[in-house]
């Protein structure tokens, strides 16, 4: 019908760039990982698996499960608190809703560091929260608010709200709002319209922002450390010691090529049944 | 009852607003204590606005900051807007190929590709500074403007684009009048995105930063050690509110221009 | 969206501009240009002027968290520094691994003011690579608030009645170190049965841990989120500035001494400035200045009388030598490293 070759080529330079300065590196990755740590920590040039034999110590299993655990909570709390504000903030008129986009940006203008820093400020056993409660005589106690997995868990979903809104944003943005009208037309509930069509119709925002979400709390390392009190060991964190303590490049290495397998293989998993539910509703 | 749900769903939404200025808010009242360390409240004071700009490494990490974050969100937004719009276009195959490709560098630890892109960079001798910052942001940023406008994209309906065919539109008059138009707010959550992360990122930066090209978050990292000083409060206070107030005032002003078709900024 | 558009080209514009200007400014000088790499807030700002100013000389100052992140750097060869600042136990990797330049001690006169302690240190036995900068021992911070039987012994962590009020380093070596000095052993052991008893011991100290952290124990004690903990006496000294009520103790069984030093990495094109630039910092009268203002301990003997009375009674700051003598450099221990690593993964984990 068409000429659509020269669109195509739309996608060349953009594949020349990740070529050189993305493919290029992974495969440096990739050996590296088959290599051996030297007595001084440098790299030498000789063939092994070990990096990979290690890792079936069943100390690394574990905490490959404990990441996983964390990550999915991260999303769906990041999906129960992005999804309603994103859902918002489309309903606004046109104008206004680039003002709330903003508004939810901004804050993650201001370095992560110092963000994290300040929760620690709200959170701790003197800090904002406890001696509010303690003025008003709620409590007598500071209450254990920070420095274990629920503070890690607060953390992460904070850090990673943009990932989840502005996906799911951009996908209500453009539903076709006709739907759902023709649904209410027909007796629907709320809760049911919005279940059956509104939903459905912005799985690819949830989807999306589930997978940014998801994939960037897997590797996260920092959040745990300062809101955690660095006491749990997520698979971040180690990747992270092997580059800077113990000073083992091929088996930090090793590992983010297991983690980057495991991740792509959990999408696609995640891919593969929200098709199936989709065509599973197509039909009923 | 349709008031009722509405107003929850208004009220929840500023509250997660709060949630999201809450450590905010702090930070800007931080930058008013006189301690040098952000332990306790010891006083009020202003010594840090006025150190603040006594200081050119933190000017300078600023500049160095807006700098790349500007200049690599733009090249980032333009060629992950240029192959999300390819890749549309391709076999299932393709795509699904295109796009695993693009996913990897958002799955794979970040300091991983850091070491990687500074020994790629050191192979072919290429000079540590602000060119090696913007190459390396744009490599990490790129997959997130394709993966939104993707989304965009996939979920958008081609009856408009073919309609515009049918009219004896040619491919690139369709693109620049229908297509781009349609997908703007996902260019703009793209760039966003795309800005975001180069102002805040600092693992794959330390890596590739060289003498002189300190950014922000460099500056502050390298800070953490001796305690981060409360100029830095201070300067993301000034950040936040000139953001906040640009903000404001462009909308002030586009309320008075409201004559203006549908404008987005 | 047009509006955006012209947003958009005028903010790409302005910054172009200004970063043309910042370019073409600095290409104009044909100065002499030394490029630091080290830990942040090392140095005092006047004392860099003045020596910029002394030697024509352009200055710039850049700052690392952690010495792997600045071996990374200088082992990848594309760094462009002239000074860096590794510690105790990177010299003594950095020279195994041949990525420092020998000093030139012709260049440097004032190297002899060092105090004679650190004329020897084991990672670098006769100062051929580097010179001590700043130092400090880990010991026992604690805030007599809650704690109120001096401390004595590192056992003093493992006690019940400071559950979840215990801070330690965020670092395996230092935190085993200290595991293995409690136990008898040295610091800096490579036996696998010492280490196996010094951890099976440790992980009895963590139910009392409230956090791990390197970057924010001063926080953390000023706050009196800990009440005691390991600290190196240089932030020791800071907090108690801050906190009246924190003391601080070298235990019994002794414990590690650290130091960051000043060096110069292969490849330097500046060496010589570097070597004046160390000279500088060793004069007597500019090190009272710099030591002063960034609080640490001032290792150059020469400066010592010149120092103010309140500086030199600081015994965060000035140490005694009897603690001094008790303290052990952390060295390199090669492949057992490994084993650090996978005993302190262990621990965090919980397993």
């Amino acid at each position: 019908m068409l000429n659509k070759k020269p669109v195509k080529l739309l996608a060349l330079p953009a594949l020349l760039w990740m070529g050189a300065l993305f493919v290029l590196p992974m495969l440096m990755i990739a050996v590296l990982s088959f290599l051996k740590r030297g007595t001084y920590g440098q790299v030498v040039y000789e063939f092994t698996l070990n990096n990979y034999i290690r890792i079936f110590d069943p100390l690394y299993g574990q905490i490959f499960w404990d990441t996983l655990v964390v990550a999915v909570l991260t999303t769906v709390f990041s999906i129960l608190c992005g999804y309603p504000l994103a859902y918002y903030i489309s309903r606004l008129e046109k104008s206004t809703q680039q003002i709330w986009l903003l508004l939810v940006m901004i804050p993650f203008w201001i370095n992560f560091l110092v963000r994290s820093y300040a929760w620690v400020i709200i959170l701790r056993s003197q800090g904002v929260i406890n001696t509010f409660l303690q003025s008003l005589g709620i409590i007598s106690e500071p209450l254990p608010l920070l420095y274990n997995s629920g503070s890690v868990l607060l953390g992460m979903v904070y850090t990673l709200m943009p990932f989840m809104v502005l996906p799911i944003y951009v996908s209500l943005e453009q539903m076709d709002r006709r739907k759902l009208e023709a649904a209410y037309d027909l007796g629907a509930t709320p809760w049911k319209a919005f279940w059956h069509v509104t939903l459905p119709m912005t799985k690819t925002g949830v989807v999306t922002g589930s997978i940014l979400v998801f994939v960037s709390s897997i590797g996260m390392f920092v959040v745990p450390d300062v809101m955690g009190g660095a006491k749990s060991a997520l698979i971040g964190n180690v990747i992270q010691n092997q580059f800077l303590s113990a000073r083992d490049w091929p088996f930090g290495s090793a590992l983010s090529i297991v983690l980057m397998l495991l991740s792509m293989l959990l999408i696609l998993l995640y891919f593969r049944a929200t098709k199936a539910s989709e065509t599973k509703e197509g039909s009923a | 009852m349709k008031t009722l749900r509405r107003n929850a769903l208004s009220g929840y939404s500023w509250l997660m607003l709060v949630f999201l200025y809450l450590p905010i808010l702090i930070l800007v009242l931080y930058s008013f204590n006189d301690s040098r360390i952000n332990a306790t409240w010891t006083g009020f004071t202003w010594k840090w606005y006025v150190s603040l700009f006594e200081n050119r490494q933190v000017m300078q990490a600023l500049m160095n900051s807006m700098t790349i974050g500007v200049i690599s969100s733009v090249i980032a937004t333009v060629l992950g807007t240029a192959a999300a719009l390819a890749v549309k276009h391709y076999s299932i195959r393709w795509s699904n190929i295109f796009n695993g490709l693009m996913y990897l560098p958002i799955v794979i630890p970040e300091i991983m590709m850091g070491l990687a892109m500074l020994v790629l960079f050191s192979q072919v001798q290429m000079e540590l500074g602000k060119v090696t910052l913007i190459l390396a942001h744009v490599t990490f940023s790129m997959p997130y403007v394709m993966v939104i406008i993707s989304g965009r994209l996939a979920d958008m309906g081609k009856e408009l684009e073919e309609a515009s065919q049918d009219l004896g539109a040619t491919p690139w008059e369709t693109l620049r009048y229908v297509t781009l138009p349609l997908i703007m707010p996902g260019i703009i959550a793209g760039f966003l995105m795309a800005f975001t992360l180069s102002l805040d990122d600092f693992i794959i930066s330390f890596f590739v930063a060289g003498p002189n090209s300190t950014t922000l978050p460099l500056y502050i990292y390298g800070l953490v050690k001796r305690g981060v000083s409360p100029e830095v409060n201070a300067l993301s206070t000034l950040l936040i509110v000139s953001t906040v107030l640009l903000v404001v005032v462009a909308e002030i002003f586009r309320r008075k221009d409201s004559k203006n078709n549908q404008s987005i900024f | 969206m047009k509006r955006f558009k012209s947003l958009m080209i005028g903010a790409l514009t302005a910054v172009l501009a200004v970063t043309a200007v910042g370019c073409s400014s600095s290409s104009e000088q044909e100065q002499q240009v030394l490029n630091i790499y080290s830990w942040a807030d090392n140095f005092d700002q006047d004392v860099i002027k003045d020596f910029e100013q002394k030697f024509n000389v352009k200055v710039n100052y850049d700052v690392y968290g952690s010495n792997e992140e600045m071996l990374a750097k200088v082992q990848a060869g594309a760094s462009g520094y002239d000074l860096i600042q590794p510690s105790d136990y990177m010299v003594g990797t950095m020279i195994q691994l041949g990525l420092l330049e020998e000093l030139n001690k012709a260049n440097i006169p004032n190297m002899g003011n060092i105090v004679s302690t650190f004329k020897t240190p084991p990672y670098d036995k006769e100062n051929k690579y580097s010179l001590v900068y700043t130092w400090g021992i880990t010991g026992i911070a604690y805030n007599k608030k809650y704690v109120k039987e001096t401390p004595t012994s590192w056992n003093d962590l493992w006690n019940e009645a400071y559950k979840g009020r215990v801070i330690m380093l965020n670092d395996p070596r230092e935190v085993m170190g200290m595991a293995l000095i409690k136990n008898g052993f040295s610091n800096s052991t490579t036996n696998t049965k010492e280490l196996e008893k010094s951890f099976a011991d440790l992980k009895k100290v963590v139910p009392n841990v409230v956090a791990f952290d390197t970057d924010n124990i001063k926080q953390k004690m000023i706050a009196e989120e800990a009440w005691i903990g390991t600290v190196w006496s240089g932030d020791a000294a800071f907090i108690h500035a801050q906190n009246p009520d924190v003391e601080y103790v070298i235990p019994k069984e002794g414990a590690t001494i650290w130091a960051d030093t000043l060096a110069i990495p292969k490849g330097a094109k500046n060496k010589e400035m570097a070597e004046k630039f160390i000279n500088y910092l060793m004069d007597p009268e500019v090190s009272v200045k710099n030591y002063e203002s960034i609080g640490y301990s001032n290792p150059n003997e020469k400066a010592y009388p010149l120092h103010s009375e309140e500086y030199r009674s600081n015994k965060m700051v000035f140490l005694d030598t009897a603690d001094i003598a008790r303290a052990e450099w952390l060295v390199d221990v090669g492949e057992t490293l490994q084993q650090y690593d996978r005993y302190w993964t262990e621990m965090k984990s919980g397993r």
